[in-house]
């Protein structure tokens, strides 16, 4: 069976006046259909700018995908013109963004704006894109969504509005919801119900979930594998067991070692990640990592290390010194 | 007390609630204020007046002449001196001052709308693709839509130069053909030379129809228009293009170019609309842009083109709403402006050719008078300037009040 969506070797530039940055580097996964993938790292290494190398939507200029291939369910993306493109996003790709306050058009209605996604991508009349709008809406657990259309995006409040915007994503039934973030900007309990929402969304209509973010513990409760990337790579991946109990990546045990746990004694020192991530104008030529790495040795600040399969497709990592530290556990 | 649950909160809340959009608001806020209420009426006093005037009371400047009434002072009650009413008083040819302040405010306010609406569209759709097309992969329909207003917008340089605008249709054509063929020769000095030379026969072979020194200057302007066409274009060099030629009209003194282009094309009203027109292009382009631009890395619009909308959608649907507050406020605003400079060019006797009647030209014909006593013949058209002006510039303060994005959540 062919994955849902497939990328190898994806790169994205930046031609800025500073410099070329270097946002995506070489990315390589696929994800099946149904899957829920998550996606972290720092802010900055390139999560965002991969996401949108997948819809087309890089700001060009200064932005290029200059290397790689996309295959979304058996369509090579990345040969699509514009006007190819235009039909894919939404029906066969949706996204939600990080800022619900934002995301929703100011000057129009909820309802509007959903209808008018709808019936770009369905043949349906303005009553029957309507009706579904507000199935849609009462979907994503809004109350009162029949009368909640006509409502301003003003008029919502940052959780409704980042619930329109998943009724929005999901209203062509895209075989791919990417969510950028969703709930970031959210406050805890707000953020919760989200996550609950869309798993829920998730077992009724069987999407697969590429779910950004940088919280691993939201992560390690609804996705089915994670990518964690640093410096606009992929450095480990594998599914949540892997990473989260066999973690082999100095990286993500740093990540993972800054997460607050209950289960610990509460004296415990707080690992965290010191430094800072590279520039991405000016990449070093060995292990992106090795300037903030205990395991540092020669060989990482001379050679890229690639992203080795330690256990197939459940478990991937790139660093010359994972069976060390396999070992050290 | 019976305990309320966080869901009766919520749909309570729903059920009083009113579906306002934005502009209802702004609506409110704007009848809500005195001053912005004032200006409205001072606006549509005059608007309804001397639209009213034009269509239902006759009156012919042509014939309107007295020299038995010459500069009478007003009069209210008819007299042996003064055998009619004029409130306003009466010039130097004897016409009725009122008669003439009512007609000329149909010439005046249509001088400024029009000269308006000319900088308004131009200026606005400029702003709108320039900062649009400033950072976004073009398609190849998009890149000949480009490349043809760029040649168009060239061309129309040495067409106006050389008084032939069929050499602008010929850049364009030139522009298209261009993008067409965008991979000839690509980033090669060969595809330079090669346009800039058909730019050059262009410009040349239709300029000689002319004369033989526009011939030489069409040419010069060609072979660059040419050069610059062969260039790979894309939406940040158009953007730069056009943005620079608003630089150098925005770098003549506004009633300079004004009075420049009206000596160029003859005075008349329709050569000041042009003029007035003409002079203010740069200043909606150039904040059209700005809001285009800040719009733009706004999220709505990457959710919208993550739905799959069209570039011709995005701009017209989702940008253009968003960036009508400031535009509204500055042509409210450049109303007033384009009224006092109609005036000028009256003024100066480059507006409406006499004996039609126009604010501007109604001060220029009577300031000499002010030492032989007679005020009223300035003071009236000069306190109708004075009024539309004050009443848009309020109406203009209202509006930017009434719209003003720091209010909006
Ligand atoms: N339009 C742009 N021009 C230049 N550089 C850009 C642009 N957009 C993104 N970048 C660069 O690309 C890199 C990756 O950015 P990206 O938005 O993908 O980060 P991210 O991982 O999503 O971070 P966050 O968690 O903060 O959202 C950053 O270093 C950023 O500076
Ligand atoms: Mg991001």
């Amino acid at each position: 069976m062919t994955p849902l969506l497939e990328i190898k070797n994806l790169k994205t530039r930046f031609f800025t006046s500073e410099g070329v940055v270097k946002a995506v580097n070489n990315v390589s996964y696929s994800m099946e259909s149904g899957e829920i993938l998550g996606v972290v790292g720092e802010s900055g290494c390139g999560k965002s700018v991969h996401a949108l190398s997948i819809m087309q939507l890089v700001q060009d200029p200064p932005g290029k995908i200059t290397n790689g291939e996309v295959w979304l369910d058996g369509k090579d993306l990345l040969t699509f013109s514009e006007k190819e493109m235009k039909k894919i996003r939404g029906s066969d790709v949706a996204m939600i963004f990080q800022d619900p306050m934002t995301s929703l058009n100011p000057v129009f209605t909820v309802g509007f704006q959903i209808v008018e996604a709808l019936r770009l991508h369905n043949d349906m009349t303005k009553a029957e894109a309507r009706e579904r709008a507000g199935e849609l809406l009462a979907l994503v657990g809004i109350p009162g969504a029949e009368q909640r259309l006509d409502d301003y995006p003003h008029q919502f409040s940052g959780g409704m509005r980042q619930r329109a915007m998943i009724a929005m994503g999901l209203s062509c039934e895209p075989k791919l919801l990417i969510a950028d973030e969703p709930t970031t900007a959210l406050d805890v309990t707000i953020q919760a119900q989200i996550v609950d929402l869309v798993k829920k969304l998730q077992d009724d209509l069987g999407m697969a979930i590429m779910w950004i973010t940088h919280d691993l513990g939201v992560i390690a409760e609804m996705a089915d594998r994670i990518n964690v990337m640093y410096a606009g790579a992929i450095i480990e991946s594998g599914n949540v067991r892997n990473i989260y109990k066999k973690t082999r990546h100095p990286y993500t045990m740093g990540l993972l070692g800054s997460l607050p746990r209950l289960d610990e004694d509460p004296g415990a020192e707080l690992l965290s990640v010191p430094g800072l991530p590279p520039d991405l104008l000016a990449l070093p030529k060995g292990c992106a990592f090795a300037a903030r790495c205990g395991y540092r040795t020669e060989k990482c600040l001379e050679e890229k290390p690639p992203l080795e399969e330690i256990d197939g497709r459940e478990h991937a990592v790139a660093c010359w010194h994972w069976e060390e530290i396999a070992g050290s556990k | 007390m019976a305990e309320i649950t966080p869901e009766e909160i919520t749909v309570t809340d729903f059920a009083v609630r009113e579906h306002r959009s934005l502009w209802v608001d702004a609506w409110r806020r704007l009848i809500s204020s005195n001053t912005a209420r004032l200006g409205m009426f001072i606006v549509a006093f005059f608007l309804l007046s001397t639209t009213f005037a034009h269509f239902f009371w006759e009156y012919e400047p042509k014939k309107d002449l007295n020299y038995s009434l010459k500069l009478k002072p007003p009069t209210l009650i008819p007299n042996e001196e003064v055998p009619s009413v004029h409130p306003f008083g009466t010039d130097k040819l004897g016409r009725d001052i009122f008669r003439r302040v009512v007609h000329g405010g149909w010439n005046s306010l249509r001088v400024g709308i029009v000269a308006v609406s000319i900088s308004l569209f131009f200026g606005g759709l400029t702003g709108l693709f320039t900062g649009f097309y400033e950072n976004i992969d073009t398609t190849h329909i998009e890149k000949l839509f480009l490349f043809g207003l760029t040649g168009l917008v060239l061309g129309s340089l040495s067409a106006w130069i050389a008084a032939q605008p069929i050499q602008a249709i010929f850049f364009a054509i030139l522009g298209v053909i261009a993008a067409y063929f965008k991979d000839f020769q690509k980033g090669k000095a060969l595809r330079m030379v090669v346009f800039a030379i058909a730019g050059a026969l262009i410009g040349a072979i239709l300029g000689a129809f002319v004369s033989s020194a526009v011939a030489l200057i069409s040419l010069i302007w060609g072979a660059i228009t040419g050069a610059l066409l062969s260039r790979p274009l894309e939406g940040k060099f158009f953007s730069n293009v056009m943005m620079r030629l608003m630089d150098i009209i925005l770098s003549f003194p506004g009633y300079l170019l004004a009075i420049a282009i009206v000596a160029f094309l003859g005075p008349g009203l329709e050569k000041g609309m042009i003029a007035i027109g003409v002079v203010g292009i740069p200043v909606y382009a150039r904040l059209t842009r700005s809001a285009v631009l800040s719009v733009s890395q706004k999220e709505y619009i990457l959710a919208a083109q993550s739905v799959g909308e069209g570039h011709g959608r995005i701009i017209f649907r989702h940008i253009t709403p968003n960036i009508l507050s400031p535009i509204i406020v500055q042509t409210t605003m450049g109303l007033a402006g384009a009224i006092l400079s109609a005036a000028a060019l009256g003024f100066l006797g480059l507006g409406a050719i006499p004996p039609e009647p126009e604010w501007g030209s109604m001060l220029g014909d009577s300031y000499r008078y002010l030492t032989s006593g007679a005020w009223w013949a300035v003071l009236f058209p000069g306190l109708a300037i004075m009024f539309s002006v004050l009443g848009f510039n309020l109406l203009g303060d209202g509006l930017r009040d009434a719209l003003d994005p720091k209010l909006r959540t």
